[in-house]
């Protein structure tokens, strides 16, 4: 307290000597005691508002718009952050905090792990890539496309043989995106259901890339295999999953072998709207016996 | 996967059996799915593109009260032949019957006649809202203001009425039709033949003398035609409303109120071209009608100046040209249906409000008591369930929505009605693969969304296209009461 005051003290002769020198006379204020400034200090107890609790959508700061009516209803047609308004080349403050927040929201994404019990709770069956940390995961793509020895015991063990659908569930790039599990498997399950078709138990990867389905493929020799994985984060949200669906599918097969469906979440594809057109994506597969750009959907 | 490769054309017409013309368009609609091939597919109507329009015929009746349905029929079956159109190809389109001949003692007839001669998913619809709206979007009003971002009424003034549709954005925010026409005053060799008894009224209440068989004076239909003139500058708010003005509208009970007055305004129908300024103005009853006089009364109202003057995409032929190419939509993208039970066509639709969308126990209550309202001489029949369902349900809330729908409609199907269901948020998919798990033995169903209704609509639900993805919807807002 004693230094701000000293710091006060020091712009208070500062700025006597500035408007002495202009002609004017000295700020009249009295010589202010450590007790007044104290007192004339309040520390309040609270928060700063929540800057992500408006959307970009709804969020404007243009003033003076020509038709803010017009501009907000474009607006609603894209996440993108237009009309945030600027002081200079820059944005303002208020836009920058969103853009901070938004992109921690995708960090946290990417660098937060899944809670250790979720796959127990999904009754899913748990195993690992070779990856052995976040940072190896994040570092070595190459890593997280294999299955480790023991997870690939262990679902040898425990998977069906030769099933015709097999779904397999991976964090990816995001481990908030497995919010989307508890509506997409069901309705996945549900649609192939209504096709005759029943899906065994469920492998899920931790640490776990798109390549990954291609090591459990030839494992289990399941028909289809459909990954629902966590999509590298935006700005838009941190919670988008994509279904990656393969017949047959092995290292050997090329990108271009699988079909996908990104985008689900709830600002997005539905969860529960996106399961039930997977579920027909392969029964597509199932029948036309090829995936990919080769599928003609 | 990539765009382009969901692409289909349908084949669209429309008739428009008006008060003074009859008219016939065929079109093609581009339907494509937009999404990036990487997510799941969105297909929209691309592009509108009209590839035969008809000449302008006289609507010929057989009485004042009666339409010639063989010469219509003649009609519309000779613009097939020049147009080299085999009625099997048609995908979708609209017969409507508008202005003065919608109220003739055999509309109805006709027009459900024709929509069957037409083609197969060719629907029938009429009423003047309705109309109103398929003026505006023909005129290419909608479009304006979704372009523009602003606001655009359009006012086609036909022979018989004029119909207003005012959009916001693209959106209709109102629509109202008066008893204003060009020819509801004839005129023949000189003399007045025909006066409409609405116009005689409203002459009468200006202290303005017009009879059948009066000498056809100009100053004097001049004046009449103001008179009809300040009915429009009223309905647009621009002026109080006079205590006769509610006799005009054609609908006595449905009063007027615009949202505001409109930035833009644009007029279509057979009296537009004078209101914009016709190359030939030297005979004022070219026509036989005064349609030429109140086009000028039209054009020269100080009041209607207040409001900026746009050019219609059409004049003449808007109200065709709007049900050829602007009445279908399309469903979503994600859907469930049984295909052996399409075309629907006049569905009425049953339209559940957020409060019956409350819970499970209100939604299943609200369809039972609501079908209720749809019983005709103790008969149910079918009808459209038909809400807004929640923006991204869980899997639980689609299976409770499903059940609800079923106990709910449990007396529909008991009876063997198929089940009819149509929301406004994407869902359809989930919902209708919980339905079909649901419904017992191999029970028909329809199951769409991004469709919007209200109580009281009509839907015509087509057949698939675009490789089944999406159905072909028409809503009809208003049929004949």
């Amino acid at each position: 307290m004693y230094q701000e005051n000293d710091v006060r003290d020091m712009v208070r002769a500062a700025l006597s000597e500035l408007l002495a020198a202009q002609g004017g006379s000295a700020p009249v204020a009295a010589p202010v005691s450590a007790g007044a400034t104290l007192a004339a200090t309040t520390v309040e107890e609270g928060f700063c508002p929540d800057v992500t609790a408006v959307s970009t959508k709804d969020e404007f700061h243009v003033p003076d718009p020509e038709n803010r009516e017009g501009y907000l209803a474009m607006k609603q047609s894209t996440v993108g952050r237009i009309g945030v308004w600027r002081a200079g080349p820059r944005y303002n403050t208020w836009s920058m905090l969103h853009f901070r927040a938004d992109h921690a929201t995708a960090q946290d994404a990417v660098f937060g792990e899944v809670p250790e019990e979720f796959p127990a709770q999904q009754g899913f069956i748990a195993g690992q890539t070779l990856c052995t940390s976040k940072d190896e995961f994040l570092t070595r793509p190459d890593l997280g496309r294999k299955l480790n020895d023991e997870t690939k015991r262990l679902f040898a063990e425990k998977l069906p043989k030769g099933a015709k659908v097999t779904i397999m569930v991976a964090d990816g790039l995001s481990s908030a995106a497995m919010v989307n599990i508890p509506d997409i498997v069901p309705a996945i399950k549900q649609g192939l259901k209504g096709f005759g078709i029943d899906v065994g138990p469920i492998p899920y990867v931790k640490y776990g890339r798109v390549g990954a389905m291609d090591d459990l493929g030839p494992l289990v020799g399941s028909d289809v295999v459909c990954l629902l994985i966590g999509e590298r984060p935006g700005l838009a949200t941190g919670e988008s999953m994509s279904a990656y669906m393969a017949y047959q599918p092995s290292a050997d097969r090329p990108e271009s072998w699988r079909t996908v469906v990104s985008n689900i979440y709830s600002g997005g594809t539905p969860p529960a709207e996106a399961g039930a057109h997977v579920a027909t994506i392969i029964k597509k597969i199932l029948d036309a016996k090829v995936s990919g750009v080769d599928l003609s959907l | 996967m990539s765009r382009g490769l969901g692409k289909d054309v349908l084949l669209s017409v429309g008739i428009d059996i008006g008060t003074s013309t009859t008219q016939v368009i065929f079109s093609h609609l581009t339907i494509q799915d937009m999404s990036s091939g990487f997510s799941v597919p969105r297909f929209e109507i691309v592009d509108k593109q009209i590839v035969y329009k008809s000449g302008i015929h006289t609507t010929p009746l057989l009485s004042p009260t009666r339409i010639d349905m063989a010469a219509v029929r003649g009609i519309v079956a000779g613009e097939y032949a020049k147009a080299g159109v085999d009625r099997t190809t048609i995908g979708t389109g609209a017969v409507v019957i508008t202005g003065e001949t919608a109220r003739k003692e055999n509309a109805n007839e006709v027009v459900h006649y024709l929509s069957d001669f037409a083609g197969d998913f060719v629907v029938a619809a009429a009423g003047p809202e309705l109309e109103s709206l398929i003026a505006g979007r023909g005129a290419g009003a909608d479009t304006y203001a979704k372009e523009h971002s602003t606001t655009v009424a359009n006012y086609d003034v036909g022979g018989g009425t004029s119909n207003l549709a005012m959009f916001d954005r693209g959106r209709l925010v109102a629509a109202t039709c008066l008893d204003i026409g060009g020819r509801l005053i004839r005129v023949d060799g000189g003399q007045i033949t025909y006066v409409a008894p609405k116009i005689q009224e409203l002459a009468d209440s200006e202290g303005i003398r017009v009879r059948a068989g009066d000498r056809a004076d100009i100053p004097t239909l001049k004046r009449v035609c103001q008179a009809m003139t300040r009915m429009l500058e009223m309905s647009l708010g621009l002026t109080p409303k006079s205590a006769f003005f509610p006799r005009i509208r054609t609908e006595q009970d449905k009063d007027i109120v615009l949202p505001g007055v409109p930035a833009f305004i644009s007029f279509s129908g057979g009296v537009a071209d004078h209101i914009y300024g016709s190359p030939d103005d030297s005979d004022p009853f070219r026509y036989g009608d005064i349609g030429v006089l109140l086009g000028q009364a039209i054009r020269e109202s100080a009041a209607l100046k207040l409001i900026t003057r746009i050019t219609p995409n059409e004049t003449i032929r808007a109200t065709v040209v709007g049900a050829g190419t602007h009445i279908a939509e399309i469903s979503g993208s994600t859907i469930e249906y049984d295909e052996s039970l399409l075309p629907l066509k006049n569905v009425p639709i049953l339209k559940l409000n957020p409060a019956d969308e409350a819970s499970p126990t209100a939604m299943r209550q609200a369809i039972r008591e609501k079908l209720e309202w749809f019983r005709l001489d103790g008969e149910l029949q079918l009808v459209a369930i038909a809400f807004q369902g929640p923006r991204s349900p869980s899997f639980k809330q689609v299976g409770q929505l499903a059940q609800s729908i079923m106990e709910g409609a449990a007396e529909l199907l008991a009876e063997g009605f198929p089940l009819v269901v149509i929301s406004e948020n994407d869902l359809a998919k989930v919902l209708g693969q919980a339905i079909r798990a649901a419904l017992p033995g191999q029970r028909g169903f329809v199951c769409i969304d991004a469709v919007g209704v209200d109580s009281g609509d009509y839907v015509d639900i087509g057949t698939p296209t675009a490789k089944g993805r999406v159905l072909p919807v028409v809503v009809k807002t208003l049929l004949f009461r």
